[in-house]
C-alpha cells in the first residue's frame, strides 16, 4: 500500500525514528525519486575524465549514469541508455568513446553531450516520426550538472536551489580539501576501493558523526594498536590512526558537531597527523604552502582539522587525508562505498603516499578498523526486522543544538544532532519540501 | 615506514635457477605449511615464517607494480601484520562472533627464478573457501612468494595476493589470504 505524505510524516520525530525507514523496500523506492531524484549528488570529479570522450559510470540513486567529456571540455552526465531498445551505452566503468557514443545493438550514435548523431540506413525512417532534433531520440542528460571546484554533481530535478545554495555550509570542506593543494587544485588518483555494506545506506551517514561508537565498537582494533605500539617502543602514524578510536568518552565531548540544512555537516578532527614542527611530511607540505601563499595563509589552511564532512546523499570527504567515501545506496539492506583518494597537485609526493597509507588501513575492505562498522550496521539491520520495538533513539542531547547560520553546532560533541539533522532533512525530501 | 622503504616488489625480471628435486619439494612444502597454519588459526606460528622485513601485499588493480602510487587492499609489515593477529583473536572483535573458517588448495607451484636480490621467486595458484555465519565466499587466484634462504630454513620476504577479482567490490577481508 502507497505511503501517504501523512503516514511518511510520522516516521520521523524530533529525538527518534521509526525503524521501517531502514528496513521497508517500499520507503527504500521513495527515497530513490524523492531524494536522489532532488538532491544534488556527487557523480565525480573533473580529473576521472581529463581528456575528451573519457567517461566514467556512476549511479544516482537508482540510475546509472555516465559523466563524460565533450570536444568543448564541458563535463555531461548522461543517462546511460539508447534511446532505440534502451540498451546500456557503456559497460565499462571508466573508459573513453572517442569522438562519439556507439550503441553496441545498432549502432546508434551520439555526440559527446547526448544529442543525436546518426543513425544506420535512415531511409529506413522516411515517413515516419524518427526525428533527430527530437530529444527522445538523443542519450537524455540529467537535469542539471554543476561543478564546485571540480566536483561535478548532477540533479535529476530541473528546479531547485542551486549547488552553492545546496551545500550550504560544507562547502568550506572542498575549499579547505582543494586549498590543501599549493596550486588549489585535486586530482582523483591511486584507485579506487569498492566496498559492500550489507544495510541500509542511512546507517553510515549516521554513524559517521557518531562519536558514542568509537571506543565500543572498536576495541578490538584501538586495544591491538595500542598493544602493538607498547611492544615495539613507540606510536607510528599507521598505528595511531587506528588507536585514535580509543580515546575516552571525554575527548568526544569537547569536539563541534556543525550540522546544516539538506543533512549536511562535518565534526572536527580527531586525528592529528603531525603538527607541522614535528612531523616530516606535514613541514614539507606546510613548507609547499608557505612558498605559494606565506606563512599566515599556509597556518590558516593546515589549521583547519576536520574529520568525516557528510554530504547528504554523496557521501563523505576528508579534508586531512585527502579522500572522498562515495555513498551509494543499492537495495534497502545493501550500500556500496567507494573511496577516491585525491593528490594535491603541486605538494610534495608524501602526502598523497600518506593518503594512500590511511586509506589502505581505515577504507581498504582489508582495514582492520572497518569489519567491526560493517557488522554492526548489519546487526541494526537485522535487529529492526524484528518484533523486539519500533523505535531507533536519538535522543542525546536533544533540545540543547545552538543555531548557527544555515545550521546548528552541538553543545557536546557526543550529541546525536548529526542524525536528527539528517533525519529533519530526510522528512522534508520525503513530504516534497525540497 | 609503509612508505619510505625501498622495497623490491618486483617479481618479472628474474633469474633462471636450476633447482634440485629436493629444493623444489621443500618450497613446495613450506608453501603448503604456510596455507596450512592459515586455515588452522595458528597465528603465532605463521608470523615466525617471515623475515623481519618482510612484505605481505595485495594489489588493489590487476599488473600493479608498486604500492607506493597505488592504493592495495594490503600493504602490511610486521607490525601491522601482528596488529591483524592481535585484532583478530581480540576477545571484542564483533566482526569475528563467531570467526572466520578457511580451507586453502594451493597448486601450479613454481620456482620462477631469483630476483636482483637473490630471492627465490615462487609463484603457486589458490583457491581459498572462507565461511562465517551462513555466509561462504570463494576467493581465487595467484600467490606470489619472494623466500629467503636462512639458517632456520626458508623464511618469506614477500607475500604477493593477486585476486582475480582484486578491482571488484568486497565484503570485509579480515584474516590474511
Amino acid at each position: 500500500m502507497p505511503y501517504t505524505n501523512e503516514e511518511i510524516a510520522t516516521l520521523v520525530r524530533d529525538d527518534c525514528v521509526h525503524k521501517s525507514v531502514y528496513t521497508d523496500p517500499e520507503l527504500f523506492q521513495l527515497e530513490m525519486d524523492r531524494i536522489y531524484g532532488h538532491a544534488w549528488i556527487y557523480v565525480g570529479h573533473e580529473s576521472q575524465v581529463p581528456k575528451v570522450g573519457d567517461y566514467h559510470t556512476t549511479r544516482i540513486g537508482d540510475q546509472d549514469v555516465i559523466m563524460v567529456r565533450s570536444a568543448d571540455q564541458k563535463v555531461h552526465v548522461l543517462y546511460n541508455r539508447c534511446p532505440h531498445k534502451g540498451a546500456q551505452l557503456v559497460g565499462d566503468a571508466d573508459g573513453n568513446v572517442g569522438r562519439f557514443f556507439r550503441c553496441p545493438y545498432h549502432a546508434w550514435t551520439f555526440n559527446l553531450d547526448g544529442s543525436h548523431l546518426a543513425a544506420p540506413m535512415r531511409s529506413g525512417f522516411e515517413g515516419t516520426n524518427f526525428d533527430i532534433r527530437d530529444p527522445d531520440f538523443a542519450m537524455r542528460p540529467v537535469a542539471r550538472v554543476e561543478s564546485y571546484r571540480g566536483f561535478v554533481f548532477a540533479n535529476q530535478a530541473a528546479q531547485g536551489p542551486s549547488l552553492e545554495e545546496f551545500l550550504g555550509g560544507v562547502r568550506s570542506s572542498i575549499d579547505n580539501l582543494c586549498d590543501r593543494s599549493p596550486v588549489g587544485e585535486v586530482e582523483v588518483a591511486g584507485g579506487v576501493f569498492k566496498v559492500w555494506q550489507p544495510s541500509n545506506w542511512k546507517v553510515f551517514y549516521e554513524n559517521l558523526h557518531d562519536t558514542m561508537h568509537a571506543r565500543v565498537t572498536h576495541e578490538s582494533s584501538y586495544a591491538s594498536a595500542r598493544q602493538q605500539a607498547e611492544s615495539i617502543g613507540h606510536m607510528p602514524l599507521e598505528l595511531h590512526i587506528m588507536e585514535g578510536n580509543g580515546e575516552p568518552y571525554t575527548f568526544w565531548e569537547k569536539l563541534d558537531l556543525c550540522a546544516y540544512d539538506h543533512g549536511h555537516g562535518y565534526m572536527e578532527g580527531i586525528f592529528n597527523p603531525g603538527a607541522i614542527e614535528t612531523d616530516p611530511v606535514s613541514r614539507a607540505h606546510f613548507e609547499s604552502l608557505v612558498a605559494v601563499h606565506g606563512r599566515e595563509r599556509a597556518l590558516e589552511i593546515l589549521g583547519v582539522n576536520r574529520h568525516n564532512t557528510i554530504i547528504y546523499g554523496s557521501g563523505s570527504p576528508h579534508t586531512v587525508f585527502q579522500q572522498f567515501r562515495v555513498i551509494r545506496p543499492v537495495a534497502v539492506d545493501l550500500t556500496r562505498i567507494e573511496i577516491q583518494v585525491f593528490r594535491l597537485k603541486g605538494a610534495p609526493d608524501a602526502v598523497f603516499q600518506r593518503g594512500l597509507m590511511y586509506a589502505n588501513l581505515i577504507n581498504s575492505p582489508s582495514s582492520n578498523v572497518m569489519p567491526d562498522d560493517i557488522e554492526v550496521y548489519h546487526r541494526c539491520q537485522l535487529g529492526n526486522m524484528t518484533r523486539g520495538g519500533d523505535w531507533v533513539s536519538q535522543h542525546r542531547y536533544h533540545g540543547t543544538d545552538k543555531t548557527i547560520p544555515g545550521g546548528m553546532v552541538s553543545v557536546n560533541g557526543t550529541s546525536e544532532l548529526p542524525m536528527r539533522n539528517q533525519f529533519k532533512a530526510w522528512k522534508q525530501y520525503m513530504l516534497g519540501q525540497v | 615506514m609503509l612508505f619510505d622503504i625501498d622495497f623490491d616488489v618486483a617479481t618479472d625480471s628474474v633469474k633462471p635457477v636450476n633447482t634440485p628435486m629436493e629444493t623444489w619439494h621443500q618450497v613446495q612444502q613450506f608453501i603448503f605449511h604456510e596455507a596450512r597454519l592459515l586455515d588452522e588459526r595458528r597465528w603465532q606460528e605463521w608470523l615466525d615464517l617471515w623475515t623481519d622485513d618482510g612484505m605481505y601485499w595485495i594489489p588493489q588493480e590487476h599488473g600493479q607494480t608498486s604500492p607506493y602510487d597505488h592504493i592495495s587492499l594490503c600493504w602490511e609489515n610486521k607490525i601491522l601484520r601482528e596488529m591483524r593477529i592481535r585484532t583478530l583473536t581480540n576477545e571484542r572483535n564483533w566482526a569475528q562472533q563467531p570467526v572466520t573458517h578457511s580451507s586453502r588448495v594451493i597448486g601450479n607451484v613454481m620456482i620462477d627464478g631469483t630476483d636482483s636480490e637473490g630471492y627465490l621467486v615462487v609463484r603457486s595458484a589458490f583457491h581459498l573457501t572462507e565461511s562465517r555465519k551462513d555466509e561462504t565466499r570463494y576467493v581465487a587466484g595467484s600467490y606470489i612468494h619472494k623466500l629467503a634462504s636462512t639458517d632456520g630454513g626458508w623464511r618469506i620476504r614477500l607475500k604477493q595476493v593477486n585476486l582475480v577479482n582484486c578491482d571488484g567490490t568486497h565484503k570485509s577481508i579480515q584474516a590474511h589470504i
